[in-house]
């Protein structure tokens, strides 16, 4: 089956559980973004034939696995971590989602206007251990959704940071939660 | 209340004031410029801006001054930067097309009706031009509401009305084209038709066609903001739900999430595999940068721990202490010297040596023994033999 030369950097990436975004400030990952765009069949076939399935996504490539291989415990973890890290963003800015770029700085600004964002802020502390600065669990959690390849560093210099195309799976996996009627209506109370 | 008495007085005094009106015209959307800055504009002549104030070029209000809304919008409408799109002109003017084709076709007077039918060409190019200016007006409203318009509820309420705009101007537009294809005045179009009304009627059907294209477009643009604002806010609301369940920790119970989960197969839940492979034995023995990587990894894994030599207990001092015991040996060489200087036989000359201590029979025997094996060769051994004690011995003298 041929390939394109590529197949092992894309493998490379995606299974460390990455995202390769058409968005990103790299030029490599662009590059192999328009690979697997190119030659997805191909591809979807080999990674198949080591049970990996290549999940296309809007505007991004993902690998999800034939079993189950993961515990839920650890899923609902993450999820958990994402919904706080989520809500905390898009209190920050409504518009927060892909493409959106902004600087830790941005964020620490808005903290001394916004109460609530620093109250959310301070209930993502668990996930900093030991950290108690906010620009410390600020600079944690983007670590954090950096190695997620969810944000990325695009400008080293203003430390800005950019969105990328994954954020859209983040939400998409939000919107799937269904909640029953009964419990929105008790919510909205 | 003066007014301008002609229209070069009017142009004269705009002209005269340009600098004061164009700084109120840019800070149109700055609710107060204030009486104090305008003074200063004018080189404080403060007669200047009274005059401006009687002509209503411009209002008072308290301490602020501001354009007059009928001088604001014929600005905004001409620089084409006006945000309020309007569409009764459009009305109005197939309202007064109506009205002259109805004058016309009741007109006797040839003269008369030429000026009917003037007006009614020019109502037909204002439409045009009117209904293409809103379309430019309403795209970029549009597009700035998107954009630049903060809250979520006014951006969507605002681009719905935009919206209901794009059908007002949608509907207008069908209107004036069949006015203009003539169903409706059948006569008037027929019997007034000349070369400048054809060309005029020619180029509004262009212009109206344009916009209805930009309309089509404007629609798909509209449709799509509001997708992504639905979007938006349907993501922002879930959330806050979910974020209200989890804090109450009523999420698992509640929703879909562990089922969810349990399908979802993706590798970003997974931790970060490793390979741990074997090396290859051969690469390693062939490779040349292998010694290098092998001798790096070797400073790597030196241990910090020294090993310690396993050392031996303290010497006791009692082994230290010097005792002396003496022995008196017997030195043959000494006794050889002597037997040789002297001509008695070996064996007796050893049972008289003095070797400075006791010395018994056995002994002396042993002695003679020794004697004869270490230095036969100086001796001569003869073939006598002497008795003594009940051992017989051989005669030994020195050679």
């Amino acid at each position: 089956m041929p390939v394109p030369k590529h197949t092992s950097d894309i493998f490379e990436i995606l299974s460390k559980g990455q995202f390769i975004c058409s968005n990103s400030c790299k030029d490599s990952t662009r590059k192999l973004y328009n690979i697997i765009d190119d030659n997805f069949d191909d591809l979807y076939d080999y990674f198949k034939s080591i049970n990996l399935v290549l999940e296309k996504g809007d505007e991004y490539f993902m690998f999800t696995r034939m079993e189950h291989k993961t515990e839920l415990e650890r899923k609902l973890e993450a999820a958990f971590r994402w919904i706080d890290i989520l809500d905390f963003f898009k209190t920050f800015d409504h518009s927060f989602g892909a493409g959106y770029r902004f600087t830790p700085s941005d964020v620490l600004v808005k903290l001394s206007v916004d109460v609530d964002l620093k109250n959310k802020l301070d209930g993502l502390k668990k996930y900093a251990a030991g950290k108690e600065k906010h620009a410390e669990i600020l600079d944690k959690i983007l670590d954090m959704l950096k190695k997620d390849s969810f944000i990325e560093l695009e400008n080293e210099i203003t430390n800005s940071y950019k969105t990328l195309a994954s954020f859209h799976y983040m939400e998409r996996l939000i919107i799937s939660v269904n909640i029953p009627e009964s419990v929105q209506n008790e919510i909205s109370k | 209340m003066k007014t301008f008495s002609s229209i070069y007085q009017l142009l004269a005094t705009l002209s005269r004031e340009q600098k004061l009106l164009s700084e109120l015209f840019e800070k149109r959307k700055i609710l107060s410029f204030s009486y104090d800055y305008a003074l200063e504009l004018v080189d404080f002549d403060a007669d200047k801006i009274s005059s401006l104030i009687d002509l209503s070029v411009v209002r008072q209000n308290g301490n602020n001054i501001e354009l007059d809304d009928l001088f604001l919008q014929f600005f905004e409408q001409v620089m084409e930067v006006n945000e309020e799109i309007n569409v009764s002109y459009i009305n109005e003017h197939i309202e007064s097309i109506r009205q002259n084709i109805n004058y016309y076709l009741q007109e006797n007077n040839e003269a008369r009706k030429y000026g009917y039918l003037r007006q009614v060409k020019q109502a037909l190019r204002k439409i045009g031009v009117i209904a293409l200016r809103n379309v430019v007006d309403l795209s970029r409203n549009i597009d700035n509401t998107f954009k630049n318009e903060p809250n979520y509820k006014i951006k969507k309420t605002k681009l719905e009305h935009l919206d209901d705009k794009r059908n007002a101007i949608y509907t207008l537009i069908n209107r004036t084209d069949h006015l203009v294809s003539g169903d409706e005045e059948l006569t008037f179009f027929k019997v007034a038709a000349d070369e400048e009304l054809n060309r005029t009627i020619i180029l509004v059907k262009l212009q109206l066609n344009e916009c209805r294209h930009n309309l089509i477009d404007i629609q798909k643009q509209i449709i799509e903001y509001l997708n992504r604002i639905k979007h938006q806010s349907g993501v922002i609301e879930k959330l806050r739900q979910i974020k209200y369940l989890k804090d109450q920790f009523e999420l698992r119970s509640k929703t879909n999430i562990r089922e969810l989960l349990a399908e979802n197969t993706a590798v970003i839940f997974e931790p970060n595999p490793s390979y741990p492979l074997q090396i290859s034995l051969d690469q390693l023995q062939s490779d040349n940068d292998a010694a290098d990587v092998i001798s790096k990894v070797a400073k790597k894994i030196k241990t910090s721990v020294k090993s310690t030599q396993p050392l031996a207990g303290n010497i006791s001092d009692e082994y230290l202490e010097t005792r002396i015991e003496e022995e008196v040996q017997i030195n043959l060489d000494e006794v050889k010297n002597s037997f040789l200087a002297g001509g008695n036989n070996l064996f007796d000359f050893i049972c008289n040596y003095d070797f400075g201590k006791e010395v018994s029979f056995d002994e002396c025997v042993t002695i003679y023994c020794q004697m004869i094996s270490q230095f036969d060769t100086l001796f001569k051994i003869t073939d006598n033999y002497n008795l003594k004690e009940d051992i017989e011995f051989a005669m030994v003298y020195p050679k």
